[in-house]
């Protein structure tokens, strides 16, 4: 099932957080600090991104000696598409604003003397 | 592991019990996180916010929600609405309480089996929620209205004014046990009442499914103009349409610029929304929608125009007649400046209990004249005008790099 269009702005963090390194498996903890979301908004998320299938889980084979297993978490191939369709979406307006700014710019210029 | 950790183990332990099987690895998986925050308030925040997912997860789904406020709501109308067995054909008017709220309860249920779920759109949620509730409404207001509006006064000078509101030209050929109800519904009348409900009922959840391809701007577009048209036509008939009983707040001509307005919202309504549907067809994402998707977007936003707006005036209309017969000081704020004397409110009260048969009436014809309008204005449109080009981007070109 690919993604909805609109994602809120914490889900985006979360994926462009999850997409900086996508074949590597991150724990729950290190996207925590950085998106700086808390638990209780993090895991909810990442919760819906998996129903979704856009994220995969896992428990972690090896656990550290007096430690629980941890959870690991990476993107799909469908999450890693979705990820990248909603950076572009969310990247057009920008493109769009910095096509215009230097033609303003360039008018202010051209008038100065 | 000290003594509080183990006892917080075993609480997530125990609540994780409340979450569905599929869940309970995500609650193992953030306490397993704790481990990995620096111990203090940080780890306390970290596990506080584990504690939120079980509550989310658990004891507060929307589901749940939801369903506790219908059975409240539903528990109270049909609570008001249940008749006394006094009451004249008092089975029928027990089996229109059972029926309408099993068809409140059942017919989502159906709907998503063979609609599919929602439409995501806030206008889609507005008009099920608004649905229901109307429906809700207008289970005890009918039944107050039909019980007072057919029970036979014991006085004479009143069962005089009785009998020439049930249109008799006097006593004589008015029957009636004196001081009790006995009239009401029929199960002739209640019959199209139920078919009436299930129409409503399965029109709004059919048109607010996914699989209808009902567009957000087309659900939008229908339920704001049918808003616009039910309080304009509540302002005109509050309480039935009548020369004898209506515009309490609006006396004489100072209505006519309204009800000029609803008769062009009645008629025009349903094809300017048509006529803007239409021309906004696109679908998610932008994409141009076929010439007959944009027709039946138009068609759609008309019909719910009309029957959102026969719905809010007839909910509304009832429940103030409803009120006004329950409450003596509404019937003297709606006269206010006037001096009623018993019989002269009871005239006003019998004649307002009669003048709201003009509602089902509405409920019937305005998604009728709806139908039509849009129809036409839809048809128009779409013949008038080419169908909207893809929203495609511009090819990349050394001119325009």
């Amino acid at each position: 099932m690919t993604s909805s269009p609109g994602f809120s702005a914490q889900t985006l963090s979360v994926l462009a957080a999850l997409c900086d390194e996508p074949s590597q498996w991150q724990h729950g903890y290190a996207l925590a600090k950085q998106t700086g979301l808390k638990s209780g908004t993090l895991y909810p998320i990442l919760i819906r991104l998996a129903d979704r299938g856009l994220v995969e889980a896992c428990w972690q084979d090896e656990p550290e000696p007096g430690r629980p297993r941890r959870h690991l978490y990476r993107l799909t191939a469908a999450g890693l598409a979705s990820a990248a369709e909603a950076r572009a979406r969310a990247a057009r307006p920008k493109a769009a604003r910095a096509a215009r700014t230097p033609t303003v710019r360039g008018t202010v210029v051209g008038v100065l003397p | 592991m000290n003594r509080w950790n183990r006892a917080a183990a075993a609480a997530r332990r125990a609540a994780a019990w409340l979450l569905p099987a599929g869940r309970r690895e995500w609650v193992a998986a953030i306490w397993a996180e704790a481990y990995e925050v620096p111990p203090g308030l940080a780890r306390l925040a970290w596990r506080a916010g584990g504690a939120w997912v079980i509550a989310r997860q658990a004891l507060l789904p929307r589901r749940l929600g939801r369903a506790a406020v219908f059975a409240a709501a539903a528990g109270a109308a049909a609570w008001a609405a249940w008749p006394q067995p006094t009451v004249g054909h008092a089975a029928v008017s027990q089996f229109h309480v059972i029926a309408t709220v099993l068809l409140l309860a059942g017919l989502p249920l159906l709907s998503r089996r063979f609609f599919g779920p929602p439409s995501p759109s806030r206008a889609g949620r507005f008009l099920r929620v608004f649905c229901c509730a109307a429906v809700l409404a207008l289970m005890p207001a009918l039944a107050i209205v039909e019980a007072f509006a057919n029970l036979t006064p014991a006085q004479p000078a009143y069962r005089y004014v009785f009998c020439i509101a049930q249109g008799w030209s006097n006593v004589q050929g008015c029957t009636g046990v004196p001081g009790r109800s006995t009239g009401g519904p029929a199960w002739a009348g209640e019959i199209p009442l139920i078919l009436m409900t299930v129409a409503y009922l399965g029109v709004i959840l059919f048109l607010t499914s996914r699989r209808s391809r009902v567009t957000r701007g087309t659900l939008a577009i229908g339920a704001g103009t049918g808003l616009l048209f039910g309080v304009v036509m509540y302002a005109v008939a509050p309480l039935g349409l009548s020369n004898d009983a209506t515009d309490p707040w609006l006396p004489g001509s100072a209505a006519d610029p309204l009800v000029a307005l609803a008769w062009i919202l009645l008629i025009g309504g349903p094809a300017a929304t048509a006529v803007l549907a239409t021309r906004r067809g696109r679908g998610p994402g932008g994409a141009a929608l076929p010439r007959n998707v944009r027709i039946g977007q138009g068609i759609a936003a008309g019909v719910l125009a009309n029957a959102t707006a026969a719905l809010f005036v007839s909910a509304l209309g009832f429940s103030t007649t409803a009120l006004m017969l329950r409450s003596p000081w509404l019937l003297h704020w709606l006269n206010h400046g006037q001096h009623l004397t018993a019989i002269a409110a009871y005239r006003y009260e019998i004649i307002a209990g009669a003048d709201t048969n003009v509602y089902p009436l509405m409920l019937i014809w305005f998604p009728v004249i709806g139908l039509i309008m849009s129809a036409l204005g839809a048809a128009c449109t779409s013949l008038g005008r080419p169908a909207p080009r893809e929203l495609t981007p511009v090819p990349a070109t050394p001119g325009n790099q």
